[in-house]
């Protein structure tokens, strides 16, 4: 079986915000041409590096951003570059691209240029703020869309205005997934009408629809949600939901639908496995009336010493098998050893050939029971197709080839 | 409008609920699928509780805030599916769909005699996306998410926050609108696929399991270089790096300094500006948008080694630049001279202050029967052929049962007055709406 974009062929020209649009489309079958200029994509400079030694091709954030694809490289400014990109956007069926406004118009390749020969051709340009409007040529980097999305209103620490960042990389996600959505979108109408389409993808509009609640919040309420530890934003304080086990490590245990004397009855169940409910098995904790009057006592010092006294898997485990809603505060490196996953077969060794050595990376978010995602490739090497591509597939001669 | 939408002709039989899966199918509607959620009210969740019921409004399933921007571009069919004769209806429907699409727990559909088998015995060529908490394989595929819970179990919420505090975490369900972007890329592309080879299939989305890729740099740093993040200095917090520590990358693009959030004129609790130089060049340009500050010919910040070691310091100098001015005053003067910075924007000012949202209608009013008119999200892009917009409010619940039962299904009127008598379509003691009443007519 083959994945379920198996036979489409798409030309990336994405820097770090569009690449990882490029890595959704590949494992899932695309055939990626990803084309980037004579010595590689900037992003290639962005560490970790393999050993930590800084090298184009030991970036293992261009690793795991640009896996299932090939690489060629292509100097767009010069007429020999841009004839090949002409010749491969004839027979393309997606172009993502991430220049700055205006830049593939200046060079006499952009979407208006290059339909007329391919009208099947979906391209998505994908920026930080879209092809219009007063912030289209403003300078961005995650942090930044984290900034102005939203995402860095909603997340701190209780009783501190500083508001946090949460993890690196996730504008890009952000914007791709939506990008994602788009071609996906052109696609299918595209195998019903037979006609390509362009896609103006916005990564600021991305990050700024991706903060659940709080534009509704405001909009209907007029409420401005403040930031909390480990929990959600609210408007009005809520008791905390992030307590620490006995390893140190930190877990989430939120009593989904509060403490009602179902929830409490069930808590004080699982406290009593490990001989730790306390007096919570009073039957007068089963008055909604006590139960207010005490959900400090509950919360604070019943279930945070319960939790202090064991290790967080522990109690995640045994909370979900009580219907609790919890987890473990993990570090990615734990998942290494997270048996579902591993049931799942979600751990995938991909091959470096060049190194002798195969390395373990992150799988797939869904199982496409019909139609396989799977790492095609690792990475491509700086220009490693130029051969195969320009030569084999556009029949150049070998000289014509930087 | 008389322009195509991609998704035209294409019908969803939406059994989401919550957040994350009704997060999915409101981006097919805007693409142009027919959506019909099939709801219960007894056992509703996303309509109530609600917090984001206008005050001026009663509570009740119909007046959530954030349950019409979720779930515009629906029609709602109230339905009992768990009755011999809500099945039949929804078998139906579901034979006339081409994509099938929820996000209960793993066992739900399957329990109710819709698992993939009967679907596919239903429909052979349906595409049916369960987006569950844990997938439907696996050990644990019986745990419950919601978002915080995914984000955590998956090492999303560990990246989040400064050394030696705990984990500031997502403050809010990043993994509830994630989940739905994978829920809705999932149906698109089986849609795709099916176009392509006539086969429909499952496919098992996980909230958990789809955290984890977004995780890849951190990742990999273990599984190739033994790196792990419980380390000194990590996270960062709005830092790439954190000074006094091994200079490592943190997985936020490049290590550079300046990297921070610094307050902003007039001190309140949202005004903040990000700035981030990436380069010499770049800092250069942003000591002369300072007006050229003497600390700032410092020989500690002279180079990017440099100002690394001492963010501290120039944190704190930055700062007392930008306190002096509005943080869409410091984004304009940083920006128009080539530096990389944004104000940190609440909801409301992403909603009433930023030009660019305002400029690309990211939020446009739409009237709901029972909220008003208000303004709701719409896509983050613009495709030319096939406009993806939000042409009609989140539904009532149940308000579409006549068309739904009559019309398309054909049913008679009176299969739709016995439904609503035998506990079908509404619960029998349950008060109904006006309009509901007046559909029975």
């Amino acid at each position: 079986m083959t994945g379920p974009l198996a036979g489409l062929r798409v030309l990336e020209l994405a820097d770090e915000t569009g690449q990882f649009c490029g890595k959704l489309l590949g494992d899932l079958g695309a055939d990626v041409v990803k084309i980037e200029p004579p010595g590689g994509e900037p992003s290639r400079h962005v560490g970790p590096f393999l050993d930590d030694i800084p090298d184009p091709d030991r970036s293992l954030s261009f690793w795991y951003y640009n896996t299932s694809k090939r690489g060629i490289t292509l100097d767009l400014e010069t007429a020999d570059g841009q004839a090949v990109f002409r010749r491969l956007a004839e027979t393309a069926d997606v172009v993502l691209e991430t220049f700055r406004p205006g830049f593939l118009a200046s060079q006499g390749l952009d979407y208006a240029s290059l339909r007329d020969s391919n009208h099947e051709l979906v391209w998505c340009s994908l920026t930080p703020f879209g092809q219009t409007g007063p912030w289209r040529d403003y300078l961005s980097a995650d942090l930044l869309h984290m900034a102005a999305g939203g995402e860095m209103a909603s997340c701190g620490y209780d009783g501190s205005d500083v508001p946090i960042a949460p993890g690196g990389g996730n504008a890009w996600h952000m914007g791709c997934h939506f990008a994602y959505i788009a071609i996906m979108a052109a696609l299918v109408y595209r195998t019903v009408s037979g006609h390509g389409q362009y896609i103006d993808a916005s990564i600021h509009e991305a990050c700024a629809l991706t903060t659940e609640s709080a534009v509704a919040n405001y909009i209907y309420r007029g409420e401005v949600l403040r930031r909390q530890t480990g929990r959600h934003h609210a408007a009005a304080p809520t008791p905390r939901t992030q307590f620490r086990a006995r390893d140190g490590n930190y877990v989430t245990a939120l009593i989904s639908g509060g403490l009602n004397p179902r929830n409490v009855r069930n808590l004080a169940a699982l406290m009593d496995q490990y001989g730790m409910a306390g007096d919570l098995l009073d039957p007068k904790y089963q008055d909604p009336v006590v139960i207010a009057a005490n959900a400090s006592y509950i919360i604070d010092h019943l279930l945070a010493g319960f939790i202090a006294a064991l290790p967080a898997e522990e109690v995640y485990h045994a909370g979900q098998e009580r219907g609790f809603t919890w987890g473990a505060v993990r570090t990615p490196e734990a998942l290494l050893d997270d048996a579902h996953l591993h049931d799942r077969g979600f751990w995938k060794q991909v091959e470096h050939p060049e190194l002798g050595r195969s390395f373990v990376y992150p799988g797939e978010a869904a199982i496409y029971n019909g139609s396989p995602w799977a790492i095609s490739r690792r990475a491509p090497l700086i220009g490693e197709h130029n051969v195969e591509i320009l030569q084999g597939e556009l029949g150049l001669p070998t000289g014509e080839i930087v | 409008m008389s322009q195509p939408r991609a998704l035209d002709n294409i019908r969803v039989v939406d059994f989401s609920w919550v957040r994350a899966g009704p997060w999915a199918t409101r981006w097919l509607g805007a693409l142009g699928a027919e959506i019909i959620k099939i709801e219960w009210p007894e056992t509703e969740r996303g309509r109530l509780p609600s917090s984001t019921t206008p005050r001026h409004l009663e509570t009740n399933l119909n007046t959530s805030g954030n349950f019409n921007d979720t779930n515009v571009n629906k029609k709602s069919l109230s339905l009992n599916v768990r009755t011999a004769k809500g099945l039949e209806i929804v078998k139906r429907l579901i034979a006339m769909s081409d994509i099938v699409i929820e996000n209960f727990s793993s066992r739900v559909l399957q329990n109710w005699g819709l698992g993939y088998d009967e679907l596919q015995r239903i429909k052979p060529d349906i595409v049916y996306v369960s987006m569950s908490g844990y997938g439907h394989t696996g050990r644990n595929h019986h745990y419950t998410t919601f978002g915080p819970v995914a984000q955590s179990v998956a090492g999303l919420t560990y990246l989040s926050g400064l050394p030696d505090q705990p984990p500031a975490g997502w403050g809010w369900s990043y993994m509830d609108d994630t989940g739905g972007m994978y829920g809705a890329m999932c149906a698109l592309t089986g849609l795709y696929h099916r176009n392509m080879t006539g086969k429909g299939q499952h496919i098992d989305q996980s909230q958990m399991v789809s955290s984890v890729p977004l995780n890849g740099p951190a990742l990999l740093d273990f599984t190739v270089n033994g790196r792990g993040s419980r380390r000194p200095g990590f996270p960062p917090g709005n830092r790439a790096h954190w000074p006094g520590t091994a200079l490592v990358n943190n997985y936020r693009g490049p290590t550079v300094a300046p990297h921070n959030a610094y307050r902003t004129h007039p001190g309140g609790y949202n005004d903040w500006c990000v700035i981030v130089c990436h380069t010499d060049d770049e800092w250069q340009r942003l000591v002369q948008v300072m007006g050229s500050p003497p600390w700032a010919n410092d020989s500690e910040f002279a180079t990017m080694t440099a100002r690394l070691q001492h963010q501290d310091e120039l944190d704190a100098n930055i700062e007392t630049w930008t306190a002096t001015l509005g943080k869409y005053e410091v984004t304009e003067r940083c920006q128009t001279a080539g530096v990389r910075a944004l104000p940190v924007q609440s909801a409301e000012d992403r909603v009433e202050h930023d030009p660019q949202l305002r400029h690309r209608n990211v939020y446009l009013p739409i009237e709901h029967p029972a909220l008003g008119t208000y303004k709701v999200q719409n896509a983050p892009f613009k495709l030319s052929e096939t406009p993806a917009y939000n042409h009609r409010s989140s539904p009532l619940i149940g308000q579409h049962n006549r068309e739904i039962v009559e019309d398309l299904l054909g049913y008679s009127h009176d299969t739709l007055r016995t439904g609503f008598d035998d506990g079908t379509f509404w619960p029998v003691k349950r008060a109904r709406f006006a309009y509901q009443e007046e559909m029975l007519q």
